[in-house]
């Protein structure tokens, strides 16, 4: 069943995304599914079966005709032929998300080793060896950046998806939704564990209070410093699926592959999708700005839950009501 | 072995799915079935001929689709079922005499050769 369903999802892939397409995709696919359980049910072999319902499901040209369709498929056709989008095969989809892994290792890693840099000096100056700390951030830095500019040309093999117009058949987009489901979990995790380990940072100097005032507030940036690099790391890679899923075309039912998940956010304007998407990264800079400002680890966490219910609010203004 | 031209029959896969909506109404591959019964296996109309022939007619309306349960006992997965309207009855007895007219005229010049 699974090869009609790809049959038939490759003979639509080209028609544009309305609702009469995707009717017909539907009762077609009702009608082929009926036909081969039946041919199932009478004794015929899986491939005996696949064979006869494709072989009996006529074309598509004939359908466009009477669906009034004639034209936008020919200006599909047409479009197509002028945009000559590159086919990328599943091995191409596994050579991706492998090196999206690196870079999101990679990328995390050097904000982190960045973010835990300021470590040294807090640990050695205290000590009076004050050059071994600063040596000791300077290779810190230096690693970091070496590592987030390393993380930058791990997708360089990659790099048509980026410049040139793509496609994916429709398996190829199963393979990587069903990645990215199993991904989703852990992603969840990592923000979790991050998000809590920044809003956390301040325990080890209430732990460690004034006596030894320089290992808490290194352990702060540690913290810090893991929190966002579970966060990175977790979307980076996230990030890379919704890209592989949104190289078809829109305007196609191959737009279709990658799920409704993107499909149901719609923002009011372009200003208001930059407000959603800088608003946790603006929190967590107002906080971590407040919080080093005043010293007040205590309190300053209270900025979390409102920040939290401001979102919904925010969302609710920004982005479009579902249909 | 002769094969049915699918030119000849395009006129007539109209005819063949109201006189299967007039007996009740039905659904895709049911219809696509029943055809291929009723023909003695000669005629297998393709999903696609018979999913325009469906929007075709329902623009026309000699059809109207709705939706229900394949099974009465409520078991069955949810299609898309047509019935035929008075306009489509009336189609298609105006079809039914067009026939009888062109095969009549057709008729006249088919000569059998051999026997059977």
């Amino acid at each position: 069943m699974e090869t009609i369903k790809n049959y038939l999802e490759s003979m639509f892939a080209s028609l544009p995304n309305t609702s009469e397409v995707r009717k017909a995709k539907a009762e077609l696919l009702q009608m082929m599914e009926d036909k081969y359980n039946e041919l199932i049910e009478e004794g015929e072999s899986e491939n005996a079966a696949v064979g006869t319902v494709i072989s009996e499901f006529g074309n598509l040209e004939e359908l466009s005709d009477d669906l009034g369709l004639k034209e936008e498929l020919h200006e599909t056709l047409e479009r197509q032929a002028s945009e000559d989008r590159r086919h990328v095969t599943l091995d191409e989809v596994k050579g991706f998300i492998d090196s999206r892994t690196k870079k999101a290792l990679f990328l995390s890693l050097g904000i982190f080793l960045c973010i835990i840099s300021v470590a040294g000096p807090i640990i050695f100056g205290s000590n009076g060896k004050a050059a071994l700390g600063v040596g000791l951030m300077f290779t810190c830095i230096t690693l970091g950046v070496g590592s987030i500019i390393y993380s930058s040309f791990a997708e360089h093999d990659f790099s048509f998806l980026k410049h040139e117009l793509c496609m994916i058949d429709m398996s190829t987009a199963s393979y990587v939704k069903e990645h990215r489901r199993s991904f989703e979990s852990i992603r969840a995790i990592c923000m979790t564990i991050g998000v809590m380990l920044c809003v956390a940072c301040w325990v080890p100097c209430v732990f460690f209070g004034s006596s030894y005032g320089y290992v808490g507030a290194s352990l702060l940036f540690f913290f810090v410093g893991f929190g966002v690099f579970l966060i990175v790391y977790g979307n980076t890679i996230s990030k890379g699926y919704d890209k592989l899923l949104r190289v078809n075309d829109n305007n196609t039912i191959s737009g279709t592959y990658s799920g409704k998940t993107e499909k149901e956010v719609r923002y009011k304007s372009k200003t208001a999708e930059t407000i959603v998407q800088v608003y946790w990264p603006f929190v967590t800079s107002i906080y971590l700005i407040v919080s080093f400002l005043t010293f007040q680890w205590g309190i300053t966490w209270i900025i979390w839950p409102i920040a939290g219910a401001a979102h919904k609010a925010v969302l609710i203004n920004c982005q479009e009501d579902d249909e | 072995m002769v094969a049915i031209s699918s030119d000849v029959i395009r006129g007539y896969n109209d005819t063949m799915i109201l006189s299967i909506l007039k007996k009740e109404p039905s659904y895709g591959y049911s219809i696509s079935k029943q055809i291929k019964t009723i023909s003695d296996g000669k005629y297998a109309i393709k999903e696609t001929t018979l999913y325009s022939a469906f929007t075709r007619m329902e623009k026309n309306e000699y059809i109207e689709s709705f939706v229900a349960e394949q099974s009465p006992d409520g078991n069955g997965k949810k299609r898309t079922y047509y019935r035929i309207t008075d306009k489509g009855l009336e189609y298609y007895d105006s079809k039914c005499e067009e026939w009888e007219l062109t095969k009549e005229v057709v008729e006249n010049f088919i000569e059998y050769k051999g026997e059977e």
